[in-house]
């Protein structure tokens, strides 16, 4: 019960913290290809997910925006790179691209009390 | 055995080993891609070898569970199963439904799997440990209510012990909170919020006090103690279990845009949950010394008091030492979440599915109690050897996670993510050969159900007292 | 009549209560330290806002949890005598100050909330909201608890012989509390 009326107030808290007045129709299709392509399975999203390739809740500001985003999981050879962890060549339109590249816009503007501790994440 | 419809947990139980087996094969290649970054690369890459990993580990423990429920139940409802040809047929669905779904993952690329799956209409997917399609877990859901059906007919027409009602409020439990994976908001915080609500709520709530029953019927069996007094612990312990680890979710609400008072309630609450761990431990190797008769099943006794103590080790020690915020601060998501979750995995609820199957199994194929001494000694070697791996791919991941946690995010000259993955590499190749070591011990565990099987059962030698 | 064998069992009640006495109290001594740690750090803060607390209603609620615990005493005297009637109605009059504790304490979270303060407003309403309220919460289920016991004992599970049913109840209440002898002078007395 306690538990029940801690996350009651802890939803009707959210509006101040998770960034939802961004939350546009790109953001959304955003996340549904990054969960479609199983990113999470690598990546830490917030910390939580695999611990196989980096945390990507900052990864707008450490890749240098949408710019940077886009530029990295375009330029993804296809067979990898050799004796290296490497991320696959999903062949994402530019639209999907500038989703993906939004939907991590959004996650980075969400208020996680000053989580990670710094730009490597 | 006592009731006829028993024998179906064996089919459970056959198949909760063999997906074992696939469990850690997939984990000695994923160790290896943390070293080879190619190894295998395009054909499976790590994220599809992962989840392969984790989820043969989730529906391997689901069988498990489920065979013990179909053991034991009828044995504390003295009454046979409701309808043994449901759980036969169940069983069937899930098996093939879990396979197909594997199959998909390793055959189709994950997008691929997604579009066939229609995972449009209703999207469910590529959540880590929910990564299923819709349908599958649509099907989950379907297995889960005819077991429950199942299992709640049998319970609710025979006795109702405390150890059946608990794990039936267990079960019962694990498919309502189950339905959560169905909630997938576009809104993050959301998402994550209640996708908590399946993960942490299963492993540290329903799935603890389906833990805390089959426990408790091993050590009744196998003690001979009173049921009233293991009873009466196991009320305590499932209590304890509930008040800390309910909110203790919020020990997981501390970075995710959550609000900040939970970095309070989840620090408080989840340095309680070692407690009834550390309950479970005192109790199990109370019960067993206050033994009135000493059990020819050396083996699942072992098995019992291995559980009871790495649980605690897992789930309690290695909980606590990261669960207070300002430390899960630079530790989460980090290589010791990682250390964590493998020896809790492995100390709470692998060990209790094998220490059931220890103890059914011999029962199952036709022996009066245990099986010969040759197959317990082998039996006993494969828990030392799968237990004492477990604790050092557990203290190398620490190691990892520690220097990581410094080089990464400590240090005033952080380094970049990878930079980092390079130096501690030295962990990583020592994990990957204890997990040699812990794949060893799992072919001597199946060796054991195939050795000394024409030897006559282990005998009791007078009690020392 | 029997003879009045006072019970001489160490500690009264069964138990396992006093495990879940033991564990409840030390996640109030967490919480209360963490209040106090962090109450140091923000002296200004928590001076500020403790004024905006009703101190009178708090002292009520005081004297109705100590009434409430005597009466509770005296629900286990009677039943000591054999005295099933008089210990079931002591333990309803016990209920009844619960209830009104928690009638108070609601208006000032009535008060507080209408003012659109909430967990998240400040540090102090965050400790001051999650303590009141973790112990409101306790309050219910020592209700409820002292209502299971009325029940039984009205059903003649209780006797003189048998009565660990209401030491179980009765210490489980008077660990209720207790909590609130040290929350109130922590939250809204000390300065």
């Amino acid at each position: 019960m306690l538990f029940l009326a801690l996350s009651f107030d802890s939803v009707s808290a959210l509006p101040e913290r998770d960034n939802r007045q961004n939350l546009t129709e790109t953001v959304a299709q955003g996340k549904i290809l990054w969960e479609e392509n199983n990113c999470i399975g690598c990546h830490t999203l917030l910390g939580e997910g695999a611990y196989f390739a980096p945390e990507l809740g900052n990864a707008y500001h450490r890749l240098g925006g949408e710019a940077g985003i886009i530029g990295f999981i375009k330029s993804r050879p296809k067979d990898g790179i050799p004796g290296r962890r490497s991320m696959p060549q999903f062949n994402f339109s530019d639209e999907e691209l500038q989703a993906i590249a939004e939907f991590l816009k959004y996650v980075s503007e969400i208020n996680t009390a000053n989580w990670p501790p710094n730009i490597q994440g | 055995m006592q009731y006829q419809s028993q024998s179906v947990a064996k089919l459970y139980f056959i198949a909760a080993i063999g997906l074992f087996v696939g469990q850690i094969l997939f984990g000695l290649i994923i160790g290896l891609q943390y070293l080879m970054g190619d190894f295998m690369f395009p054909e499976i890459p790590f994220n599809v070898a992962r989840m392969t990993h984790t989820n043969l580990l989730i529906v391997w423990l689901l069988f498990g569970f489920m065979g013990a429920a179909y053991y034991l139940v009828p044995e504390e409802a003295e009454r046979e199963l409701e309808s043994p040809l449901l759980a036969k047929l169940m069983f069937w669905i899930f098996l093939v439904a879990g396979a197909l779904t594997v199959l998909g993952y390793l055959l189709v690329p994950y997008s691929g799997l997604a579009q066939m799956t229609a995972n449009s209409l209703m999207p469910t997917m590529g959540r880590e440990f929910l990564e299923q399609p819709t349908i599958t877990k649509i099907g989950i859901v379907v297995v889960a209510l005819a077991f429950l059906y199942n299992i709640g007919m049998t319970i609710l027409k025979g006795r109702k012990t405390v150890v059946n009602l608990v794990l039936l409020i267990g079960l019962a439990g694990l498919a309502v909170l189950f339905l959560f994976a169905f909630y997938n908001p576009a809104n993050v915080v959301l998402d994550k919020f209640f996708w908590w609500w399946v993960v942490h709520l299963w492993v540290e709530g329903v799935w603890e006090l389906i833990l805390g029953s089959i426990l408790a019927f091993v050590l009744i069996k196998t003690t001979g103690v009173d049921r009233e007094v293991i009873e009466k612990w196991l009320y305590v312990i499932i209590a304890m279990t509930l008040i800390t680890g309910i909110i203790g979710t919020g020990h997981h609400y501390y970075w995710i845009g959550t609000p900040e008072y939970w970095q309070w309630w989840g620090s408080i609450f989840s340095a309680m949950e070692p407690i009834p761990f550390f309950m479970m431990t005192v109790f199990a190797f109370n019960m067993v010394n206050k033994r009135r008769r000493n059990h020819p099943n050396k083996a699942a006794v072992l098995w019992a008091l291995g559980t009871a103590t790495m649980a605690f080790l897992g789930a309690g020690v290695w909980g606590f030492l990261h669960t207070l915020s300002p430390v899960n601060f630079y530790t989460h998501g980090t290589q010791i979440t990682a250390a964590h979750g493998h020896m809790a995995f492995y100390g709470a609820y692998v060990m209790i599915v094998l220490t059931i199957i220890s103890y059914a199994m011999p029962i199952l194929r036709g022996r009066q109690a245990a099986n010969s001494n040759r197959s317990q000694v082998l039996e006993m070697w494969s828990f030392w050897l799968m237990t004492v791996s477990i604790v050092f791919i557990t203290l190398f991941l620490t190691a990892a996670g520690i220097l990581q946690v410094y080089l990464q995010r400590f240090s005033d000259t952080a380094m970049p993510f990878m930079v980092v993955q390079d130096k501690i590499a030295l962990f990583y190749w020592l994990r990957e050969l204890t997990g040699v070591i812990f794949l060893i011990g799992l072919v001597v565990y199946i060796a054991s159900f195939f050795v000394g099987n024409d030897e006559p059962e282990a005998s009791v030698e007078p009690t020392a007292e | 009549m029997n003879s009045r064998q006072p019970d001489r069992r160490y500690p009264p009640g069964d138990l396992a209560i006093w495990i879940f006495i033991l564990a409840e109290l030390s996640v109030f001594a967490i919480f209360f330290a963490a209040y106090a740690f962090t109450r140091m750090n923000n002296v200004e803060l928590f001076n500020e806002f403790q004024q905006s607390l009703d101190p009178t209603s708090a002292m009520l609620n005081t004297i109705a949890l100590i009434t409430s615990s005597y009466f509770v005493v005296r629900a286990l005297a009677a039943i000591r005598e054999d005295n099933r009637e008089g210990c079931e109605s002591w333990l309803w009059a016990a209920c009844a100050m619960g209830g009104v504790f928690l009638a108070i304490k609601s208006a000032e979270y009535a008060h507080h909330f209408g003012m659109g303060i909430n967990l998240s407003t400040n540090t102090f309403y965050m400790f001051y909201i999650s303590l009141t309220f973790f112990h409101f919460m306790h309050v219910i289920l020592g209700m409820v608890i002292l209502a299971a016991v009325a029940v039984k004992t009205r059903q003649g599970a209780y006797s003189a012989d048998e009565h660990t049913g209401v030491e179980t109840g009765g210490s489980y209440w008077h660990m209720v509390d207790l909590v609130w002898l040290i929350l109130f002078p922590l939250v809204y007395v000390m300065r």
